[in-house]
């Protein structure tokens, strides 16, 4: 499948190119569609660099997790037709149990080995692709959404659609949510206890595997419920998982991993360089991306905003 | 030199001899069992060979040199494209250009991406490694005009030897695999025993150590990285001539994992480890694709899960080791 089905700007092209618009404009419907994307990657990466943060484990089928949410979505949304936001609340229960089953059963087992762990979740990648493809069978899923969200309104006297600034607006309310949960709550400070110093968190009787288990559960829970929220503009196919996992790593490596604002500044650069470049020259968009990534690891190896690890 | 004492004379020709006996035996069975079977166990063992080396590459990096790498399929894919190109888009079907500059090719990729991957540390260096094999992929599938994009780069043919009246078939190649594959087992072999080997496992074990030590680590590893890419890349010529088509998939992470796999099951830090990991591997591959075309990346998660959580040290090792046991019982 190939790359670009992940082009945002397939909806707004048209628009943007119909007819001779003043550049301000363009720069505007750019600005929201980089917005709207880094929003998207911000609430794939998140989950991603709280489950890193806390467990040390780079979760590779994060990219899977995420696929299953958009694939349950889909059947909740449309192919039962019951309510959109039902099945982006069921996206991400359903990616949270599957990560339970797979902390209970097989990270327990090997704590502390954490290029195992990654070795296991990347075996997880090929069983949950093969099962979805299973269930779900081969073909692609074009985007879908809300009713409520499908139409469009003016802006400067462009359409713009409804669903990517309803997008923007979940991913900022999610974003204020982790940081204030990461800031300002007891959890968020056992959370930071355990990334700086396990031995002396859990001397101060923080309980960290149930902290480790319940970040685990978050994490894939948000990245179950991106996969829904993705879906409302890149659709769902099977291949998608590594792709997805290439973006989330682009963020990572970016912003750093281990913040929720590394995590933000992650998503907004490369939301940026992905709508910006698309817009200016379409046929590079993906080797951009890994200019900037190139770039930042040579000047800052561990991301703007990296903890040190 | 004086005499060694005659019970360390004794207990090393014990150890020659639990070396020698499984090496001269697969050997052998390679080397005269194999062309008498069918094609199909050929053809089977000609890919097993391939992804041996390709896995001995790997092995290098994970087991000596202690650096992780997703995307060690790049070297192999990049290798195994050049060759393709070499045939396909300009006729020249010599396995000796072929080779050489697929090595050539896979040597200098891994030379740029040695310096990005190392430039970072730990978790962020395989992080690299993913997305520089991805950033190859993307270029595969958008490179149309030479690499035929998503359909692949097909009609590959088994190569000439640079001979005009030689006729090449399935069995040749098999041999010339299987004498490449000796030469590139000796020479990792080689290698690993060097000093240059036992000082890559130096720093795997502490790194801080070596370099209060004054060795220069970042060198070390780096050397070990493009030798890998190397041998990864010799292995992709070989590849590209035995499937005759040449996807992006073998440049993705996919590929990279599925040789990390027959690394882990065989057994990291021996180079036999990754040789019998990569006949088992695809032994399997084999016959599971044959029953359930469908499932068979189902089995691969199964395998790998299993593999990860209770053969960690590797199937080969175990071998070698209840070998060992046998022999050991012996009275000399």
């Amino acid at each position: 499948m190939p790359v670009g089905k992940l082009h945002l700007n397939r909806h707004t092209k048209s628009d943007l190119f119909a007819g001779v618009e003043p550049l301000v404009n363009i720069f505007l419907l750019n600005l929201l569609n980089a917005i709207s994307y880094g929003a998207i990657l911000f609430l794939l990466a998140s989950g991603f660099s709280l489950i890193f943060g806390v467990m040390g484990v780079l979760n590779l089928s994060h990219g899977a997790l995420y696929m299953v949410g958009a694939y349950v979505g889909w059947t909740i949304a449309v192919a039962n037709g019951i309510s959109f936001w039902l099945g982006a609340l069921a996206g991400g229960l359903v990616a949270g149990l599957i990560s339970l089953v797979m902390e209970a059963g097989f990270f327990r087992r090997l704590y502390k080995q954490l290029n195992e762990q990654m070795l296991l979740t990347f075996g997880f990648v090929y069983i949950i692709d093969n099962l979805a493809r299973w269930i779900w069978g081969p073909s692609y899923r074009p985007p879908f959404t809300s009713p409520a969200l499908s139409g469009s309104f003016d802006i400067l006297g462009s359409k713009y659609p409804t669903v990517r600034i309803a997008i923007i607006f979940i991913g900022m309310v999610i974003a204020l949510g982790l940081w204030w949960l990461q800031d300002k709550t007891r959890a968020g400070a056992m959370i930071r206890a355990g990334m700086d110093d396990k031995e002396t968190a859990m001397a101060l009787g923080i309980n960290l595997p149930l902290v480790s288990t319940v970040a685990f559960f978050v994490g894939s829970f948000i990245a179950g419920f991106a996969g829904v929220i993705g879906a409302q503009v890149m659709g769902v196919y099977p291949e998608m998982s590594m792709t997805v996992m290439l973006l989330v790593l682009a963020v990572i490596i970016i912003g750093g991993v281990g913040s929720v604002q590394g995590t933000l500044v992650g998503a907004g650069i490369l939301g940026a360089i992905d709508a910006f470049g698309k817009a200016l020259f379409p046929d590079y968009a993906m080797f951009t991306v890994y200019l900037a990534m190139i770039i930042v690891l040579i000047i800052k190896p561990s991301g703007i905003l990296g903890r040190q690890i | 030199m004086g005499r060694a004492p005659a019970y360390r004379s004794k207990r090393g020709r014990l150890h020659k001899l639990i070396e020698i006996v499984p090496h001269l035996v697969i050997a052998l069975l390679l080397l005269f069992l194999v062309p008498l079977q069918p094609t199909y166990i050929q053809s089977l063992a000609t890919k097993i060979l391939i992804f041996a080396i390709f896995a001995m590459s790997l092995d290098l990096l994970i087991g000596y040199a202690g650096i992780m790498s997703l995307g060690h399929a790049a070297f192999f894919g990049t290798a195994g494209y050049a060759a393709g190109i070499l045939v396909v888009r300009y006729g020249v079907d010599n396995v000796w250009l072929g080779l050489g500059f697929g090595i050539l090719l896979a040597t200098l990729v891994a030379a740029v991406f040695g310096i990005i991957a190392l430039q970072a540390r730990g978790i962020y260096s395989i992080l690299i490694t993913f997305a520089l094999g991805q950033l190859l992929y993307s270029f595969a599938t958008k490179w149309r005009s030479v690499t035929n994009g998503d359909y692949g780069l097909w009609g590959i043919p088994i190569p000439a030897l640079g001979l005009s009246s030689f006729e090449w078939n399935g069995t040749c190649y098999y041999y010339f695999v299987f004498l490449t594959f000796l030469v590139c087992y000796f020479c990792l072999y080689r290698l690993v025993k060097s000093p240059f080997g036992k000082s890559l496992q130096g720093i795997r074990e502490g790194e801080s150590r070596m370099r209060a030590l004054g060795y220069n680590i970042w060198l070390f590893k780096y050397v070990a990285f493009i030798i890998a890419g190397m041998f990864a890349g010799a292995a992709g010529v070989l590849y590209a001539y035995h499937s005759g088509i040449m996807t992006p998939g073998d440049l993705a992470v996919a590929n990279s994992g599925f040789v990390m796999l027959m690394a882990i099951a065989g057994g990291v830090g021996t180079i036999y480890g990754p040789v019998i990991g990569a006949a088992l591997i695809i032994t399997i591959q084999y016959y599971a694709s044959i029953l359930t075309p469908n499932r068979w990346p189902l089995i691969l998660g199964g395998v790998f899960v299993l593999t990860i959580m209770y053969a960690r040290a590797g199937v080969g090792v175990y071998f070698f080791k209840l070998w060992k046991r046998v022999l050991g019982g012996w009275k000399f």
